[in-house]
């Protein structure tokens, strides 16, 4: 897609994100996504369009299905008509396949998109004992599908679990589809996070700028000018990381990109709430839903934190760093 | 050079990669560990000359000044390949990305085509007379004073923190034309000859054992009106023009020089001596730093005027080299506080001079103040 294309999509996604009524808690841009034909931009443009679609999701606070079906895609899989959600990720905190298979048996735990209920059958990904990981459709019926409350209720977010037989059509995939797609999943959770961030800022912004004590908007006083610099750096900081990683996708980049977006939306959040304060703590301010937001995009396919010690790890046992973007 | 930018580049790289690999002999610095401060300089100097002979170092600058065009990427990849090997001291090296783009905008034609082929060819040294005893942060209450004469500007008053003044020909020195009350719209930059009857530089001391940056007096110092940078009170100008550039070429250096140490760093940690959860966190940091500071040449190769928000590039900077040197300072702890090795003496010099990361070119706080003003419009501070 040129510039002006992926601008109309930008546009038209947030007009359906802040239509009222269309997206509420539990809403879901599905529809739009249908409408506009997502999934063909998602082939023939992955950057441009995961960058706008989970950029005004993050910006905005609305969900869609569409993590699964950037998953399906990663892994070279075809999903069926309006079936954004086939795909079932790995659940918090984990960036490992959702199915264990021993055996004949497949063990199932993992998330998904509410987009899964009505699909007659969900891909799940398995890793068996030694290693090798195959994709197996698996009746939605034959599932335990219960919505997730949690942090965040509004995300739309499925528990997905089960213990089934493997069945037939198992595709064996390749070795490192599951890692090429997780990593392009975490550049798409990565973007929603950069835009959550952004939606994070803007609002502490805002607040500094109309809340008058000691006669003068906060936003004189030098304490909290310099929470917001440090937040603009924060989430300057991930979008370049992002950036850089869509320039070359290793495992190692996309990883990086994903870390460095949910410990700068971690430290996003920290700035805006001091900043609104009282405000911000309550429901009547829209801050709380970034803030849950948050949290639940730093635990989808793997906490930050886990994902830099696992970095340290491993630059530990090869002793080598990453190789560089080169200019 | 010709083609597109990118084809440019990768050529250029190719190219040079092999001749750094052919003259490594000539390049290597003749002395262990960080070397004196006479010695780096030479080292400099010597670096310089052969580059711009075979050619590198006139890449990528316009040929009016010596230089044979071509986009700015490739004086990016000089500066990153040149410190990469350790071949050049990375802050020494910038000195040239900060000084000569102000003489090619600002300078008279003739001067600037005089002036800047001995900058880039290593043959001179050039400061920059910025800061004074009592306006650091704040530059627009500069007094270092310029009078017309009829032989020329008179200039009288003191600079501090001047880098290399003690080995320049040439000084960019920002000065007081108009009243003082008349703040950033009163000051005119000149181009000041180093050898000027009535200069006067005194070395300081560091933290760090490098005397690097200078006082500078200047008494009754007679500079020529054609050595006039830019307008006659347009210095402001001039100096918001120079000060992005402090915060992109010289950071991208930096990135590699920094890239270089972290992998020295694990080259040389004892097991255990590194945190995972750490060593993760700084490698994040620097790379993510070295994005930024990709995006900040590409935008500049591109044509695109730098501004305020290479304040962001700056303060990813100073995080990202205290960390790296924080962590050193740990996992090499009996190098940094008893090591009387060459190598051991150089980690701990660039720890130490780690610490004015946040402060050289415009402090912390200060980059703060530009982006909560400039980048996050926030109003007035008062």
């Amino acid at each position: 897609m040129d510039a002006d294309e992926l601008d109309l999509f930008g546009r038209s996604l947030r007009d359906a994100a802040t239509r009222p009524g269309d997206v509420g808690p539990g809403g879901t841009l599905d529809g739009a996504l249908e409408d506009l034909g997502w999934d063909d931009a998602l082939e023939d443009d992955p950057r441009g369009a995961i960058s706008v679609l989970f950029g005004v999701q993050g910006e905005t606070g609305a969900t869609s299905s569409a993590l699964g079906r950037v998953l399906s895609s990663g892994l070279g899989l075809a999903d069926p008509p309006g079936g954004w959600a086939a795909t079932v990720l790995p659940p918090a905190g984990s960036a490992t396949p959702p199915g264990v298979l021993d055996g004949d048996a497949l063990r199932i735990d993992g998330l998904a998109f509410t987009g899964l209920t009505g699909l007659p059958s969900a891909r799940i990904v398995a890793m068996a004992a030694d290693g090798t990981t195959s994709a197996h459709a698996v009746a939605t019926d034959s599932l335990a599908v219960e919505p997730v409350d949690g942090v965040d209720p509004g995300y739309g977010l499925l528990r997905v679990t089960g213990d089934v037989g493997a069945g037939h059509g198992a595709d064996r995939l390749p070795s490192g589809a599951w890692d090429a797609a997780v990593g392009l999943a975490c550049l798409a959770v990565a973007r929603e996070l950069v835009g959550c961030s952004r939606a994070m800022l803007d609002l502490a912004c805002e607040h500094a700028k109309g809340r008058v004590q000691f006669a003068r908007p906060i936003a004189s006083f030098q304490a909290v000018r310099h929470r917001l610099a440090e937040t603009l750096v924060a989430v300057d900081m991930a979008e370049a990381m992002l950036d850089a990683a869509w320039l070359d996708p290793t495992p190692a980049a996309t990883s990086m990109a994903k870390a460095v977006a949910g410990r700068q939306a971690r430290t996003a959040a920290r700035h805006g709430q001091q900043v609104l304060a009282g405000i911000g703590f309550t429901v009547e301010h829209p801050f709380h839903r970034y803030v849950r937001r948050t949290l639940v995009l730093d635990a989808l396919l793997g906490t930050s934190a886990s994902r830099t010690t696992a970095l340290g790890a491993r630059l530990l046992e090869g002793r080598q760093l990453p190789p560089l973007l080169p200019l | 050079m010709s083609g597109t930018p990118a084809g440019d580049l990768a050529r250029f790289r190719r190219d040079l990669d092999a001749w750094l690999d052919a003259e490594s002999d000539a390049l290597r610095p003749p002395f262990e560990g960080a070397g004196t401060l006479d010695q780096q300089m030479e080292q400099l100097a010597r670096v310089k000359r052969l580059a711009y002979d075979a050619g590198w170092m006139r890449a990528g600058w316009p040929e009016r000044v010596g230089g044979v065009g071509g986009t700015t990427l490739t004086r990016a990849y000089l500066g990153e390949a040149l410190t990469a090997r350790d071949l050049v001291e990375p802050g020494l090296y910038s000195m040239t990305e900060v000084l000569a783009p102000t003489m090619i905008d600002y300078a008279d034609p003739e001067l600037a085509a005089a002036m800047v082929p001995a900058l880039l060819r290593g043959d001179e040294t050039w400061c920059q007379g910025f800061s004074e005893p009592d306006t650091g942060s704040n530059l627009a209450a500069l007094a270092c004073r310029a009078e017309r004469t009829d032989d020329g500007w008179r200039v009288n008053g003191q600079k501090v923190w001047t880098s290399l003044a003690q080995y320049a020909d040439r000084c960019v020195l920002l000065t007081r034309t108009g009243s003082v009350e008349s703040a950033h719209r009163g000051i005119t930059a000149l181009f000041v000859d180093m050898d000027s009857p009535g200069i006067t530089v005194r070395p300081i001391g560091t933290m760090h054992g490098s005397p690097e940056f200078s006082e500078l007096f200047l008494d009754d110092v007679l500079v020529p009106f054609p050595r006039t940078l830019g307008d006659e009170g347009g210095g402001w100008a001039v100096a918001m023009d120079l000060l992005p550039f402090e915060r992109s070429t010289s950071l991208w250096h930096r990135a590699a020089f920094l890239h270089r140490r972290l992998q020295e760093l694990l080259d040389a940690a004892p097991p255990g001596a590194l945190d995972p959860a750490r060593l993760g966190e700084v490698t994040q940091l620097l790379y993510a730093f070295r994005a930024r500071s990709r995006a900040t040449q590409h935008r500049m190769a591109a044509g695109e005027r730098l501004g305020p928000e290479t304040s962001v590039d700056k303060v990813l900077l100073a995080t990202a080299e205290q960390a790296v040197f924080d962590l050193v300072a740990d996992a090499l702890a009996p190098q940094v506080t008893v090591g009387d090795d060459p190598v051991s003496g150089r980690w701990r010099s660039e720890y130490l001079y780690s610490r004015a990361a946040s402060i050289y070119g415009g402090s912390a706080e200060i980059q703060r103040n530009i982006i909560a003003r400039r980048l996050l419009h926030l109003g007035d501070d008062r």
